[in-house]
């Protein structure tokens, strides 16, 4: 692959308002799966906080229920921020599974075992992507209704409880695992992008990087590109 | 009299070999002896048989006997003798209960298990100058001393949440012994929400005794009763009455309480056969059991592909490079 003179490039992947979003995402999920997991762990293990184990409790309690409001919020500003804005629906209208994904994800797996020459051509959203995106929307919705169930515990019949308890503790496992075998593997540990991807901090991707990964996009974004001449594409810009 | 010398005492041999030796220990450190909450009572009052020096074939002692003190409200002989009766009347007392092992059934001093000497407690005492004060009037001063003790003993809560659920578990975690009674072992609490903030020290939530005897609707750990007697507070008809005790669920809905286990152990979600009516229950197990099924499936499923597909990409990354397809 020729890179020469053009390896400086960098396009805007994530927007300002993207880039926040993800941020308080990131920080109060880190928080509740911490948080709520300390309940899960052995009693010999909770009783190893002595004396402090109560305040510990207390600041754990408030700290779940903290960061789960505020996740609730940035998922419903989320929702609004897909169906108003334009960014927004641009976004939401890359990740919409297509046809395409299926065929995208045999033809790369037949690639990575070594069946094929080459690897597919993905879009600006790879199938992976696109499933740990919309597994955020399952995920959420379960665990922000069951939740709110066990918040207000006092309402509901016990049975219900116990449903909502398995739920909400099926769902944390699942995403804890998704989010450290998906996410993070993939924009830490990845040959391409290790120590770590940054386009969460700045927003931008190399252009090496786009072409390895989102070569479709970065064909599209070049085409676009041809009428100005900045390396940015003003249209994607906050 | 012989009582005080250390080192009274007498080795039985019970079996073929001196390796079933047994050792007793009659020694009394009359001190130590005073200073526990039945430091005022003598010998004689507690063991009533004892009669002639040297004395063989002494009876346990019964807690139900007037001892020689009187009980300041009524003027009469002080007993235990109530609480003696409410307990034998309750679940774990010889009448209450219907197990055919009574044998194994606890007496007194498995839940007093009083320790001789606090020493913590003791060292407290120290500062507290200010039972001069009762001095002033009342003659003896280890009555004061005794007085305010057994005031602030009571008031103050001698075990934790965590050594209630510590002492239950000795017996109620024992699955041998609670096969043998047809009792389910209450294993699950463990992994409730109320274990879990108990353990980290929370005093909010309910132990053992908050649910099976609470004070605030009239019952207490004597007369704990089966789930099965209409009074008691974990039947089906009473239990919203004690989850909605004060401080707890206040306003929980009459269906809060209703249905299900508190602590349910694997083996009752299972099997679901120890309490009657409960076709509804085993239902909503297995309802239960199958949301647990679909994650489980669904997190091997996903996790695992998510998996295997970082592995691939891992070898076929190292592959391009190897082949020189890597610009860097």
């Amino acid at each position: 692959m020729n890179s020469e003179q053009k390896t400086e490039r960098k396009f805007l992947r994530m927007t300002k308002s993207q880039r926040i979003q993800h941020v308080i995402l990131f920080v109060s999920t880190t928080v509740l799966i911490l948080t709520g997991f300390m309940l899960q762990a052995d009693n010999w293990l909770i009783e190893a906080f002595g004396e402090y184990g109560e305040t510990v409790f207390n600041i754990r309690s408030w700290l779940h229920r903290i960061a789960g409001v505020v996740v609730a919020f940035v998922c419903v500003y989320h929702f609004v921020y897909v169906i108003t804005t334009e960014e927004g629906k641009s976004w939401a209208t890359d990740m919409l599974p297509r046809p395409k994904d299926v065929v995208d994800a045999y033809q790369n797996v037949m690639f990575m075992i070594g069946f094929r020459e080459q690897k597919p051509k993905l879009d600006r959203f790879m199938y992976l992507e696109k499933l740990e995106y919309w597994s955020v929307y399952f995920g959420m919705t379960i665990v922000i209704i069951t939740g709110t169930m066990m918040w207000t515990e006092y309402l509901w019949p016990r049975f219900y409880l116990e449903v909502a308890n398995v739920f909400h503790l099926g769902e944390a496992v699942l995403a804890a695992l998704a989010i450290i075998v998906g996410h993070i593997f993939s924009v830490h540990y990845s040959p391409h992008v290790y120590p770590m991807n940054r386009t969460f901090i700045d927003g931008m991707i190399s252009e090496e990087l786009m072409k390895e990964e989102h070569e479709l996009w970065y064909e599209q974004e070049i085409k676009s590109l041809d009428e100005s001449e900045t390396g940015i594409d003003r249209n994607e810009k906050t | 009299m012989c009582h005080k010398y250390p080192g009274f005492g007498r080795i039985d041999s019970t079996g073929e070999s001196n390796l079933n030796e047994i050792k007793h220990i009659f020694y009394i450190n009359s001190d130590l002896y005073e200073k526990t909450y039945h430091g005022d009572i003598r010998c004689k009052s507690c063991h009533t048989n004892v009669t002639k020096i040297p004395h063989n074939g002494v009876e346990n002692v019964d807690c139900a006997t007037n001892c020689h003190i009187i009980e300041p409200s009524s003027n009469e002989a002080f007993s235990h003798k109530k609480i003696v009766n409410d307990f034998n009347t309750s679940v774990h007392g010889k009448e209450g209960s219907d197990t055919p092992h009574k044998e194994d059934l606890p007496v007194c001093k498995d839940c007093h298990s009083n320790k001789t000497y606090h020493a913590e407690y003791e060292q407290q005492q120290e500062g507290m100058t200010f039972l001069k004060v009762c001095d002033e009037c009342h003659k003896s001063s280890d009555f004061t001393r005794r007085f305010y003790e057994h005031i602030s003993y009571r008031t103050t809560k001698r075990r934790s949440s965590k050594e209630v659920v510590k002492l239950c578990s000795t017996c109620h975690d024992d699955k041998e012994l609670m096969d043998k009674h047809e009792l389910d072992v209450v294993i699950g609490f463990s992994n409730t929400f109320h274990a879990k903030a108990l353990f980290y020290g929370n005093t909010e939530v309910p132990n053992c005794l908050n649910c099976h005897a609470p004070y605030t609707l009239g019952f207490s750990p004597h007369r704990i009763s089966s789930s099965k007697n209409s009074e008691s507070p974990t039947n089906a008809e009473n239990k919203h009455l004690t989850c909605s005790q004060s401080g707890c669920h206040i306003d929980a809905a009459e269906s809060f309480a209703s249905g299900g286990y508190v602590h349910p152990s694997p083996e009752k979600i299972k099997i679901s056969k120890i309490i009657g009516s409960q076709e509804k229950t085993r239902i909503q197990n297995t309802l239960i059991g199958w949301i647990q099924m679909f994650y489980k499936v669904l997190i091997v499923l996903v996790i695992g592909g998510l998996a295997f597909h970082r592995l691939l990409d891992f070898h076929a990354t190292r592959r391009e490079r190897n082949k020189g397809g890597y610009s860097k």
